[in-house]
């Protein structure tokens, strides 16, 4: 098959597919979980097919033109295959460990046709070379992730779910009004001809607000912790493949491989990255809901990745790439290892929790290992992208900012190993056994996958080393 | 041999911990045997790399310079070699020792895993490999220390990770400020003079190097896993494998990637922490009413002479800092492996419980008295020729307060050693503990190994310092000054010895005063110091944890969070839980007051609308 095709397919059989789970849900709900899956896994293994084409360097761009100079644009590149297959193969993961989370709720074609929804227009998101079409495809992930938040349908759950939507909402709208400032500018929605353009500090400061938002960045962030009020199934799409990456990810499409910005603004980031990355790190250490925790911790980390791209050494947005999967596999570890916890204590405070670890060995291991990641130590994978950040930021004369950034990772180590003996060691409170096999078995793979994500480091490098040089071409 | 035959000492002892975790607990003997059989497998290993001498390894691995490096040299094969022979004296000491454990599959993993892992950092020569390594030790060391099973096991190994995540973070600043300052990450490429950016990095590197071989104020949690981790961990982990490591490295900076200059500040700085801490932590030693206790403080003091020695940046002193760490990780390897014999049938290292032990359990006796007096520096034992190497280096450099510290520290070592040796080997036999035997072999053996050991080091010193310790210094020294550290490593008849020897003596005196104090009870025979005025309320302090860095640092970690969720994270959620809406609902209520169903008041509205409309088509036709 031609690479564009695939391309297309990877966005379109999602999202089109989506809109058949309550039809298939209809029939039955085995047929649902079946057609759910199955859609999860071909958008998963799709854009595996395309590493060779990653490999090989390069791009493709792919155009479909429509009235009003809103072409249909797509852009095939070692940075947008990198992250589809992120994203999809962690969303398809989590697919199949709602099977077992979920499958006693109401709601469940909706809960299905939004989560492939979501994960496919993450792909044409990821894909899209059109300001227009990356906007359309950030309020459609928007409107899914409003939708799963509030799934339960209580009332301050629906309000939380509200606050983020409307948060999001509220920085996409502003980043559309910094689009809309750049078209006057070059006259073009089309990212690869505009690319090189030196954009103004307003146009920075505009889009800045949708990417702090979506990727919940101090001052943006709050709502990220309180979306904990989801199934924890759709607060690990959220965190680890879908949602916080978009920001990220669009800051590495915009700001790196298309825009000049202005260096005031580039250590305006710096700063505000790692500030950001501290200030959720505090803020995990003093909570004690189990989900929040994990929440800052993912704003920290976050800050990590957007540290990475905004000093823009090659070593540090080698590491941030780099962190995108490392921190997508560990933190949907944790979150699925939180929701095993959760499902069968039926508490979320830590301090009501103690000596899990006698009932539920693996999900403690696997707990442990994907905490040794998002903390950084080797031979886990998170060792090597926060380790590369963190040399790039030295290499960038940033010595403060990494040493800032390095306290950060202590504050990590002390917070998370907190979580795990409060909830896994100790007296035994709830003798609860871990369930389901399904559920067991994805955070069992996500836990291997971070070892051999470490231990097999060189492999993802080669991806993460191409996409590098391509998306940062000015650096020659 | 090919230069694969490097990946070796990694591969295989990662295969063996793999397959002797998958070996179900039920069976018994297989275990012990494959595991003793493998540490003999990279004995052999270390042997024959060592004769290799030279050996190079480079593959790819992440690009930007950062290779999958492994260099075999004269320093990296002695320190494989060193290693191996602990892992198997370990290996058969914990047959008997650790067989009937709960967790004995793990505890052969991991042991396997940490000796892999340390042969991969002592052999790496690119700096993120070696930082690979360095760091995934800490998960080793942590998971071992859970294996205690005391309920504070696990607050113990947190605290060893946190604290060696601390120094281990400052090590990776201080290469990311190497990288950035030369260039490249190789490690046999850098040597630079260390000014300015390059002072920091060595400041950073060094935190990283003392603070895995237990120096002060990083040394906190040694104490702590004494009592919480078992006591071959104890042998294994702080008393030899991190000693060696931390030393090698800290080595290798002063040596090869930055030019340490005699009496410079670093130099200086340097021999302030190695002297601060022999004293310091000599004086906790002194006055512990635990066997294993006592020794985890001894394990911190020592690590002071090596520092110090390095620090002098004197040939004779760098070779006594390496050769004490070789000594060291031998008497102190043995010295918790004889505790652990007694504490397998006693079931008890408390001093005050045990005494007597001599005649029921004669080898441990004798293993631990070799011992204890090599640790103390006693002629012609091998902690005696080390200890003389570093006094002479510290004399050298013109600064005698060094010198007198480390005698000062060979006093109490001393002293302490006779009131634990009194207190459980010898005097009377306490009631406390039921009669006993001797323990099993593979316990006695490597105790015993480990004792000869001393003695061959002390009395051939010529054997290891010119085959082991002169190669290292090899080129670091102006050309031809003299390498014979050997000239007066036993003479009796020179002032620094002199001295040395009355240190011995006022440490006797000190003891036999204390014993008598006490009503000829050995294990009281440090209460005279304890009760010192002015130290009693130090050690009430210390006890008390006050000088403990990491409990202070996990309280401004903790004050620090506060801050940050109080005063920022909080506000700013107010600002969209109350203002927001808040603003929202004022705007709205206006809004809805405004539209109260009176045609009238639309009427208004609408022209009022008009009015405006016109009034802007009129502008913009003017």
């Amino acid at each position: 098959m031609k690479v564009e095709v695939i391309t297309l397919l990877t966005i379109f059989i999602p999202i089109l597919g989506s809109l058949l789970v309550p039809l298939a849900g209809a029939i039955s709900p085995k047929l649902r979980s079946f057609w759910s899956v199955l859609l999860g896994g071909i958008t998963a293994c799709l854009p595996l097919t395309l590493i060779p084409q990653a490999l090989k360097g390069g791009e493709i761009i792919w155009s479909k033109s429509l009235a009003l100079g809103l072409d249909f644009i797509l852009v095939i590149d070692p940075l947008s295959i990198f992250m589809s297959i992120v994203s999809s193969f962690i969303g398809f993961l989590i697919i199949i460990y709602s099977l077992g989370y979920i499958h006693h709720e109401d709601n469940q074609n909706e809960y299905y046709l939004m989560v492939i929804l979501f994960i496919g227009s993450m792909m044409g998101l990821v894909f899209s070379a059109s300001l227009v079409f990356m906007y359309l495809f950030w309020e459609i992930i928007a409107i899914a992730c409003w939708r799963l938040i509030g799934f339960y349908r209580q009332k301050d759950y629906i309000l939380k779910a509200d606050k983020a939507f409307l948060l999001t909402f509220g920085g996409a709208v502003v980043m559309l009004l910094g689009f809309i400032v750049i078209y006057e500018q070059t006259g073009t929605f089309n990212l690869v001809a505009m690319r090189g353009v030196a954009i103004s500090g307003t146009a920075v400061l505009l889009i800045l607000f949708g990417m702090f938002s979506k990727s919940a960045t101090v001052p943006l962030h709050t709502w990220l912790p309180d979306a904990g009020v989801a199934p924890t199934t759709v607060t690990a799409l959220l965190h680890a493949a879908v949602l916080v990456k978009i920001g990220v990810y669009a800051y590495a499409r915009l700001f790196l491989y298309t825009f000049k910005i202005p260096d005031v603004w580039q250590q305006a980031i710096i700063i505000m990255a790692v500030l950001s990355s501290l200030i959720a790190a505090g803020a995990a250490t003093v909570e004690n809901d189990f989900k929040r925790i994990l929440a800052y911790s993912t704003v920290s980390q976050i800050g990590y990745i957007f540290l990475g791209l905004s000093v823009a050494t090659p070593t540090a947005i080698s590491g941030s790439l780099l962190f995108i999967l490392m921190h997508g596999l560990a933190k949907a570890g944790l979150f699925l290892c939180a929701g095993i916890v959760l499902h069968a204590t039926h508490k979320r405070d830590i301090r009501e929790m103690g000596g899990l670890i006698k009932t539920m060995p693996v999900t403690a291991i696997s707990f442990l290992i994907c905490a040794f990641s998002v903390i950084g130590l080797p031979p886990l994978g998170g060792f090597f992208s926060k380790l590369l950040v963190i040399m790039g930021t030295v290499q960038a004369n940033q010595v403060w900012v990494a040493a800032l950034a390095l306290f950060t990772a202590v504050l990590t180590m002390f917070y998370l190993m907190r979580v795990f003996a409060m909830v896994f060691l100790g007296e035994l409170k709830i003798a609860a056994p871990e369930k389901t096999p399904s559920m067991v078995g994805v955070v069992a793979i996500l836990a291997v996958l971070s070892v051999l994500a470490g231990l097999f480091v060189s492999y993802p490098m080669k991806l993460v080393q191409m996409a590098t040089t391509h998306i940062s071409w000015w650096l020659k | 041999m090919t230069a694969t035959t490097l990946l070796w000492p990694i591969v295989f002892p990662a295969a063996a911990a793999i397959i002797l975790f998958l070996i179900p607990s039920r069976i018994k003997v297989v275990r012990e045997v494959l595991a003793v059989l493998s540490s003999l497998v990279v004995l052999y290993l270390g042997f024959s790399l060592f004769s290799q001498k030279n050996l190079s390894l480079v593959t790819d691995w992440l690009g930007m310079g950062i290779n999958f490096d492994l260099r075999l040299y004269h320093f990296s094969s002695f320190i494989l070699l060193a290693l191996s022979g602990f892992l198997f004296l370990i290996c058969l000491y914990s047959a008997v020792k650790m067989k009937d454990h709960p967790r004995v599959r793990e505890y052969y993993g991991y042991v396997f895993l940490a000796a892999a892992f340390s042969n991969g950092a002592v052999l790496a020569n690119n700096f993120i490999l070696l930082v690979f390594f360095w760091e995934a030790l800490l998960i080793t060391t942590y998971a071992l220390i859970t294996l205690g099973l005391k309920p504070t096991s696990h607050r113990t190994a947190v605290k060893s990770l946190i604290i060696g995540g601390f120094c281990d973070f400052s090590m990776i600043l201080g290469i990311g400020l190497l990288w950035a300052s030369t260039g490249t990450l190789t490690m046999d490429k850098i040597h630079v003079e260390p000014h300015g950016l390059a002072a920091a990095a060595f400041i950073l590197m060094m935190i990283g190097a003392i603070g895995k071989a237990g120096a002060m104020p990083f040394h906190t949690w040694i104490p702590d896993a004494a009592l919480d981790a078992p006591v071959s961990f104890m042998a294994f982990m702080p008393a030899s494998f991190e000693k060696l490591l931390g030393i090698y490295l800290l080595a290798r900076i002063t040596l090869d990637f930055f030019e340490l200059k005699v009496g410079s500040t670093l130099a200086i700085i340097l021999m302030i922490i190695g002297a601060a801490t022999i004293v310091l932590a000599v004086f906790m030693a002194l006055i512990q009413k635990d066997f294993k206790k006592l020794l985890s403080f001894h394990a911190v003091s020592q690590v002071g002479y090596m520092i110090l020695g390095i620090g002098t940046a004197i040939p004779i002193g760098i070779a006594g800092g390496i050769f004490h760490m070789i000594n060291h990780a031998m008497y102190k390897c043995g010295l918790f492996l004889s505790a652990g014999s007694v504490e397998h049938r006693t079931g008890t290292t408390e001093l005050k419980k045990l005494g007597g032990l001599s005649r029921e359990m004669p080898w441990t006796a004798l293993g631990f008295t070799v011992c204890a007096l090599a640790i103390s520096g006693v002629w012609p034992l091998n902690g005696f020729v080390s200890k003389e190497m570093v006094f002479h280096g510290a004399l050298e450099t013109g600064y005698p307060i060094f010198a007198i510290a480390a005698w000062v520290g060979a006093i109490f070592t001393f002293a302490s050693f006779l009131k634990a040796g009194h207190s459980v080997f010898f005097g009377a036999r306490s009631t406390d503990v039921p009669k006993t035997k001797e323990s099993e072999a593979p316990i006695v053996l490597p105790i015993l190994i480990l004792a000869a050991l001393c003695i061959t080091f002390g009395v051939y010193n010529k054997l290891p310092l010119q085959t082991f310790i002169q190669p290292i210094l090899e080129g670091h020294v102006e050309a031809g000054e003299h390498l014979d550290f050997t000239a007066h490593a036993l003479s009796l008849f020179n002032p620094v010895a002199a001295v040395s020897i009355l240190c011995l003596i006022i440490a006797l005196g000190i003891h036999l005063y204390g014993w008598n104090r006490s009503g000829k009870k050995a294990y009281l025979a440090s209460e005279p110091i304890h009760q010192l005025p002015g130290l009693r309320k130090l050690y009430d302090l210390s006890e008390a944890r006050f000088f403990d860095l990491y409990e202070q640092g996990v309280k401004l970690l903790q004050w620090l969070s506060k801050v940050l969720f109080r005063f920022i994270d909080r506000p700013i959620d107010y600002l969209y839980e109350k203002v927001v809406t808040a603003v929202g609902r004022t705007f709205t209520g206006i809004l809805q007051k405004a539209h109260n169903g009176q045609y009238a008041n639309y009427l208004a509205w609408t022209i009022g609308g008009l009015v405006v409309v016109i009034w802007i088509i009129l502008q913009l036709l003017k």
